[in-house]
């Protein structure tokens, strides 16, 4: 069974449209990597599988339960990692994930805020209020927040954003051992270097469609920057060449946001 | 002049991006015809014109406090709410502009914008009453200086404050304890208001009644030190605290859902003071129009029914305390209802205004008979109850959304309404009919109490749907 599937998900905000008919499929234990241009509908496509969004049209299953009709259900086996969102500001980073933990229900906390600390390396800033933390400190934080409970599927969107060169590998390896372990990782990305490194498999979306998903042999960084600029070009949408070349997915642009959809 | 232009530029920008520029644009014709309406209202009920351009200047007072105190801790809900939202007024490193410059002109830029978006439109809603009773244009021109005055010398003050508590809370407390003892000593403070100069127009007057005010709007940017503008200072705190505190609510996904809003109120700027400063804010006014009704009529309203009626109105502030320093859609990644987070979050209010609204009605009795107080002590938490419910479920997690949103704003001071009038009657009603009144205001505020229940309750899916954008 798919880990995750959509048919024909739209999502108009008033005018605009950020999804036109998104259709795609994840399989279990997959690490697969949403690429697309800045406004491409990533963001969007997240919100939705997530159970934080409703789509304007089209449905929706992740591990087998529909995130519009039973958001909750959905919260409870994932984890998420939005791409602009930060710890509060008035809480440390173990007061923080020690909120995570109460409101998933788990048990053990201490360990666990222990262990995750310790794997993202910010033990020595535990009990620091997390507004004044550096933003590869809060990006940590938020990363131990959305495995603190061990979920079988984590969306991340923009995983690598934030952290120093050392932390993108420990990361990374992190993200490929939790793939490995026959968990399915969904990654949303428009820095190509970044889907090459990590994904399984691909799928390209440009103005809110799927416009290719290449061949998962092929998933070298050239190869795939080729196949990402066709498509981006052919729909006639101006890619930023800056953040599609990119190589190293920690030094993005101010401006290299989604755009919200 | 180019610095002042864009801040106000951006002000716009930022309200209209929030509120959606249609509905934000009419909000200033809504509060002149509410404040012509209520005008209007109070003429035929028999109240003098004097008395409602007193109580005018009395709650653009409140208002301009609150808007400094909104400063106390606009930038600690603007960064976890909107994200690193960059405003001029922060960029005293990448401009070549000193801090203080950057500072005093966003400070004046505050004053202009909402001088026209709130302080004009009062007057011009109370125009037609003065010229009803016969006063020239001159004196609607000498009350929008006053009012504007008023606005500003509120602003001014909290802002002085919230930059002297910076420097030292010692100094801050020393501050109001002194004014407060001025008050009690009977000391007038209205002669050294704008207010003053509204009631005797002369250069003489005008001095000591402006004075004042210009001195606090010089100080308030001087009383800030540049290192909160952005010096990165780690703070620790206390391994344990969380823990502790959500225990005490019963260690489950409800204590912390409330242990959460009251160390995110405790550590922000202003502390839990800033509870007590709005509410004290609004005890002061309400005890200035009693003051005023005693003194310029036969009737002697029940303080109680009075102070627990308008203390729990502005328990309103509490709310936004408690739901401004978090995004709403957080919570959208846990699998928790908004109607859960709703919950923790009326815990948290509830422990923040109860004590403190209930401090205030006691210190009445220093200048009150304790009997005519204490039905206070029924009105003030059901009021409460019913702001907690009204505000969930019109504005849910984002109270803020009133400030400019004219239909939400609309419909929340008709809620207001609602139970403000009929509480305000049975305390002026008290004097003739002590008993009856009385126990007309305890009923009214305690069915307001179940309303708020109700809607408190309904404000979790229909806050869901909103969120997700289903409606």
């Amino acid at each position: 069974m798919p880990a995750v599937t959509t048919e024909a998900l739209t999502k108009r905000y008033g005018d605009a449209t950020a999804l036109a008919g998104l259709s795609l499929s994840v399989p279990e234990g997959a690490c697969y990597g949403l690429l697309g241009p800045n406004g491409s509908g990533k963001t969007t496509t997240i919100e939705i599988l997530t159970g934080q969004r409703e789509p304007t049209s089209g449905t929706a299953s992740v591990l087998g339960v529909d995130p519009v009709a039973e958001p909750i259900a959905v919260r409870r086996r994932i984890g998420v990692l939005p791409e602009r969102e930060d710890p509060p500001s008035f809480l440390s980073p173990r007061e923080y994930l020690r909120f995570v933990a109460d409101v998933r229900d788990l048990d053990d906390p201490g360990d666990r805020i222990a262990t995750w600390a310790r794997r993202f390396e910010f033990e020595g800033v535990l009990d620091s209020l997390s507004g004044d933390l550096s933003e590869g400190e809060r990006q940590r934080v938020m990363l131990a927040a959305a495995f603190v409970h061990e979920p079988e599927l984590v969306f991340i969107d923009e995983p690598l954003v934030n952290l120093d060169p050392l932390l993108q590998e420990t990361v990374k390896d992190h993200l490929a051992d939790y793939c490995e372990r026959g968990n399915t990782l969904f990654l949303s990305t428009h820095f190509v270097p970044v889907a090459a490194d990590l994904c399984t498999e691909v799928g390209i979306v440009v103005e809110g469609r799927l416009a290719a998903e290449p061949d998962p042999a092929a998933l070298d960084g050239d190869t795939l920057l080729e196949t990402f600029s066709a498509e981006v070009e052919a729909a006639g949408t101006p890619s930023d060449p800056g953040t599609a070349s990119t190589t190293d997915g920690g030094s993005r642009p101010a401006d290299a946001g989604d755009g919200g959809c | 002049m180019g610095l002042f232009v864009r801040m106000v530029r951006e002000e716009y920008r930022l309200h209209a991006d929030l509120f959606g520029s249609g509905r934000f644009g009419v909000f200033p014709v809504f509060v002149a015809l509410l404040v012509g309406g209520g005008g209007w209202l109070l003429g035929q009920t028999g109240v003098g014109t004097g008395a409602v351009v007193a109580g005018v200047h009395a709650l653009v007072v409140f208002f301009g406090l609150q808007v400094g105190t909104i400063g106390l801790v606009g930038r600690d809900a603007m960064r976890d709410v909107l994200g690193d939202v960059t405003l001029l007024v922060f960029s005293a490193r990448t401009l070549p502009v000193t801090w203080r410059r950057l500072l005093a002109t966003f400070l004046l830029k505050d004053l202009v914008y909402y001088v026209a978006l709130f302080v004009t439109p009062v007057v011009l809603g109370l125009a037609p009453l003065l010229f009803g009773a016969g006063e020239p244009v001159a004196t609607v021109a000498l009350l929008w200086v006053t009012v504007a005055g008023t606005f500003a010398l509120g602003s001014a003050a909290s802002l002085t404050l919230a930059g002297l508590a910076g420097r030292s809370k010692l100094l801050a407390v020393a501050l109001v304890l002194g004014l407060v003892g001025l008050f009690v000593a009977g000391v007038d403070v209205v002669a050294v208001s704008p207010y003053a100069l509204f009631l005797d127009p002369t250069p003489a007057t005008a001095v000591v009644a402006l004075a004042p005010t210009a001195a606090l709007a010089a100080l308030a940017p001087l009383s800030f030190e540049p290192g909160q503008a952005g010096g990165r200072q780690v703070r620790r705190v206390e391994g344990d605290t969380y823990d502790r505190l959500a225990g005490l609510f019963g260690d489950d996904r409800l204590g912390s859902l409330t242990a959460r809003p009251l160390l995110e109120v405790a550590r922000s700027s202003g502390s839990v003071w800033k509870v007590a400063f709005s509410l004290g804010v609004l005890f002061a006014v309400a005890a200035f129009l009693l003051d005023r009704v005693t003194a310029a009529t036969a009737i002697s309203p029940s303080p109680g029914v009075a102070f627990g009626a308008l203390l729990g109105l502005g328990s309103f502030t509490t709310y936004n305390w408690v739901t401004s320093l978090d995004d709403p859609r957080e919570y959208l990644r846990y699998p928790v209802g908004t109607g859960a987070v709703l919950a923790g979050k009326r815990r948290a209010y509830l422990l923040l205004t109860l004590p403190t609204g209930v401090g205030y009605l006691a210190l009445a009795a220093v200048w009150y008979p304790l009997p005519g107080l204490l039905p206070g002590l029924l009105v003030f938490p059901a009021v409460a109850v019913y702001v907690y419910g009204l505000t969930a479920f019109l504005t849910g997690l984002s109270p803020n959304e009133l400030l400019f949103d004219t239909p939400l704003f609309a419909a929340f001071g008709a809620g207001l309404a609602l139970v403000a009038v009929p509480l305000l009657v049975c305390s002026l009603a008290a004097g003739r009919y002590p008993v009856g009144a009385h126990a007309v205001a305890v009923v009214v505020a305690g069915l307001a109490g179940l309303v708020g229940v109700l809607l408190a309750r309904r404000s979790g899916p229909r806050v869901d749907d909103r969120l997700r954008g289903a409606t």
